[in-house]
């Protein structure tokens, strides 16, 4: 990369299909961990043993994707030594692996701790697991789409997003616990339906996590510089009542 | 068909080779005759006590003749190329400086130009010139050492200024900036950096314009005029080499033919020596300047 | 903030009727390392041969505009002065062929003054130490320069640049000639020589750039696009047009 390359346009054309290409990996692998996530999700909804081994089984193909992705960007860093928006775009790619890694390995999970029991009535819970998952599946989608096309305000949104599912979040923690409390015999599985909740609150991190880094690759921006930073409280579990009301 | 080309083409090449051969021959023939016949003829002369040190011989008789000896024309020719050479190298590279220093100016190119026309106007006019200039402005020294120097100088410069001039446009340009971005002032950089790292090529050009005017004749007979005497003095005539062989070599008389003879051989023997000499040391200056 | 060396200010470059480099202002901080890129043909090696005044030595040549070096303006000054404080290192090595190697570093002391020889000894062994080639030719000083290597003579050149006591050095693409290990010598040494002199260096390689250099300067058709430190220049550049000839979208 020092000057001109002497083949010409010829020649650049293939560099930035070069980079072209190393996005669409990243975005393969990302509609994989995606689908990870959706049919662990329904496994674990549904308590179907067979669906979740199927999620388990796609395991493997994740870390394969996830070394093959690693080891691309690598090579284009030392082959072709970029700079500038191509440098920020491989440095970008390898981070964005990790996180795409992890929504793929929190589906899986959710997969891990599918069982067949029921655990009664929770239509509210399931209401507002559902409502989550609906959102953080768009927003996976979505941060896909704006590595897809280079759109710095498709992944600005997210974080936008992000908020609503905070206060999902702490929803599902609320309803949980009272349940907890009115239906002790349910503890084991309802401390599932906590994790799960929490596991969508992660994914929906990381794919916050995957638009700053594509916008970090397009623009060069990092994350204090377009968001004002909110003072970050601790989150208190409020205590039960003892009636096994839930709380306001 | 082709055993046809292939002979035909055999035959072409030898014929080619034979006739190259010729050529060669006919070049080389008239130097190899000249030294042969100066080897024959003047050898015996040459050792003969007191030859290069007597006066040379005035036309005599058969019967009794008197000294052979060349040695006043030797003194003579060392004086004149001498003080020549002492005109004509200074003048000479430094006008050969000035042209590639100023080369893409007209007053460059015009040195240029005109050294380079000079080198091949015939040596008699130099001698006519310098005869024609002293005759007007001071007559008393027309035939004398000082003009012959003069008019055998004339004749040096240009081939001095060429080939300096040569010289010095291989010098690369690299070497003039790195001496001037050093802080160093364009004098000093042509003087001490540029014109030493040309001097083997200006030697040799100084070299090939000694030899010219050491062989020259024609430009003294009018300047330095010639004479029998040794050394008399910058505003005498003096004696000279080729101006001794000229007279001699048209002389009747057998002692007078014998000494020009002697004395061609001597100029023969003499321009070699000093030619080898002086390539040598060149070739053991550019030595030290291995890989460039 | 550290001091600015070496000024420009507006300068503008002339072949004939041609500008080579137009109304460039720049300042160059002292005792750091400046690169100047950009492609061929494009006015680098015109633009840093003003800073030394050699772009005059040229036929047909003007310069119009300041360069201050310390406040004072180069081009009101004596040029030969002006070249004893602003040394240039070229791109092909090219010492002087007739002489040795401590005749060469010296050349610059002994055509400018009588200096007592021990005085003479100092400097060259202090020059070829900061060249850093005096390891591999203190036993052999005197022998001609032509015997070193291509890399070697190139810091036989540095030698006899600093030599001459510069406040400022400049290199134009010093290293284009040498083959990777000489190169990187020299990249290293750059790095050391910067604790004494301001450094300019001008390369066509980026890689050399974001190597040695603190800021860089892009130079294209004869203007200054962008000048900043390296990092920001290499990562994040401001111009598009920095951009684009840094990630060879040129064309």
């Amino acid at each position: 990369m020092n000057e001109e390359p002497p083949g010409g346009p010829k020649i650049r054309a293939g560099y930035d299909l070069e980079i072209r290409h190393l996005k669409n990996r990243a975005v393969e692998m990302g509609d994989w961990a995606l689908q990870m996530f959706h049919d662990g999700w329904e496994a674990f909804e549904a308590g179907d043993l067979e669906a979740a081994q199927k999620v388990l089984d796609r395991g493997a193909q994740l870390d394969r994707y996830d070394e093959d992705m690693e080891h691309a960007a690598i090579a284009f860093l030392v082959l072709r030594q970029p700079t500038a928006i191509d440098l920020r775009t491989a440095a970008a790619l390898l981070k964005i692996t990790t996180h795409l890694d992890r929504i793929g390995r929190l589906g899986f999970d959710m997969a891990r701790i599918t069982s067949p029991e029921t655990s009664g009535d929770k239509d509210d819970l399931t209401r507002v697991l559902e409502r989550m998952d609906a959102v953080v599946e768009s927003m996976v989608r979505q941060a896909l789409d704006a590595l897809a096309t280079d759109q710095v305000s498709l992944a600005r949104d997210l974080f936008r997003r992000d908020d609503e599912v905070d206060q999902l979040h702490r929803e599902a923690n609320r309803r949980i616990i009272d349940l907890m409390v009115k239906t002790p015999a349910a503890a084991p599985r309802l401390a599932m339906d906590l994790l799960v909740a929490r596991h969508f609150e992660r994914i929906a991190d990381n794919a916050c996590k995957v638009g700053e880094k594509t916008i970090y690759a397009l623009t060069g921006q990092r994350r204090s510089e377009y968001l004002p930073r909110h003072p970050v409280v601790p989150y208190v579990l409020e205590a039960p009542r003892k009636d096994g009301r839930a709380r306001k | 068909m082709k055993f046809d080309h292939h002979a035909r083409r055999k035959l072409f090449s030898h014929a080619i080779a034979v006739v190259t051969g010729l050529c060669v021959i006919a070049v080389l023939y008239p130097l190899f005759s000249i030294i042969y016949t100066a080897v024959i003829k003047g050898g015996a002369v040459l050792f003969q006590a007191g030859f290069l040190t007597d006066v040379p011989p005035n036309a005599c008789s058969i019967v009794a003749c008197k000294t052979v000896g060349i040695g006043p024309d030797i003194e003579g020719t060392f004086i004149l190329v001498g003080l020549a050479a002492c005109i004509a190298i200074p003048v000479g590279v430094l006008a050969a400086i000035f042209a590639t220093e100023y080369r893409t100016r007209g007053f460059g190119r015009a040195i240029s130009f005109t050294a380079d026309v000079l080198t091949g106007a015939p040596s008699i006019i130099m001698g006519a010139f310098i005869f024609g200039y002293f005759v007007l402005y001071d007559p008393t020294i027309v035939y004398s050492a000082i003009t012959g120097a003069l008019a055998l100088s004339a004749i040096m410069i240009p081939i001095i200024t060429r080939t300096a001039e040569e010289a010095l446009r291989t010098v690369p340009e690299a070497t003039r900036e790195a001496a001037l971005a050093l802080g160093i002032s364009k004098w000093k950089a042509t003087l001490r950096i540029t014109l030493i790292t040309a001097l083997p090529g200006v030697a040799t050009g100084a070299l090939l314009a000694v030899m010219r005017a050491a062989g020259e004749a024609a430009p003294l007979l009018f300047t330095a005029l010639g004479s029998n005497l040794p050394f008399q003095g910058f505003n005498q005539p003096t004696a000279a080499l080729p101006l001794l062989i000229y007279n001699f070599a048209l002389s009747p008389y057998s002692n007078q033919e014998k000494v020009a003879w002697g004395a061609t051989l001597f100029l023969l023997v003499a321009i070699l020596i000093a030619n080898v000499a002086t390539r040598y040391m060149i070739h053991r200056l550019s030595r030290r300047y291995a890989g460039m | 903030m550290e001091g600015t060396k070496l000024k420009v200010d507006r300068l503008t470059a002339y072949y004939g009727d041609n500008p080579a480099i137009r109304e460039i202002s720049l300042d160059f901080p002292e005792r750091r390392v400046t690169a100047i890129i950009g492609p061929s043909g494009c006015g680098k090696s015109t633009f840093i041969r003003c800073l030394n005044r050699m772009h005059e030595t040229g036929a047909h040549t003007r310069v119009e505009g300041k360069v201050l070096l310390d406040g004072e303006d180069i081009y009101d000054d004596d040029p030969v002065r002006v070249r004893r404080r602003i040394g240039m290192v070229f791109q092909r090595p090219n010492p002087f062929v007739t002489m040795s190697i401590y005749d060469n570093v010296s050349v610059a002391l002994r055509f400018n003054g009588r200096h007592p020889r021990e005085y003479v000894d100092q400097v060259v062994i202090r020059s070829l130490q900061q060249a850093a080639l005096w390891d591999e030719v203190s036993d052999r000083v005197d022998a001609p320069a032509t015997s070193l290597s291509g890399g070697q003579q190139q810091r036989l050149c540095i030698a006899r640049a600093l030599a001459a006591g510069p406040e400022v050095l400049l290199m134009d693409e010093p290293c284009s000639a040498l083959d990777p290990l000489a190169t990187s010598k020299i990249e290293e040494l750059i790095g050391q020589l910067k604790q004494d002199y301001t450094v300019v260096i001008v390369t066509h390689n980026m890689q050399q750039a974001a190597r040695v250099a603190d800021f860089t300067a892009f130079i294209y058709l004869g203007g200054l696009v962008e000048f900043g430190p390296t990092e920001q220049l290499f990562e994040r550049p401001k111009e598009r047009l920095t951009e684009q000839y840094i990630t060879g979208r040129f064309g």
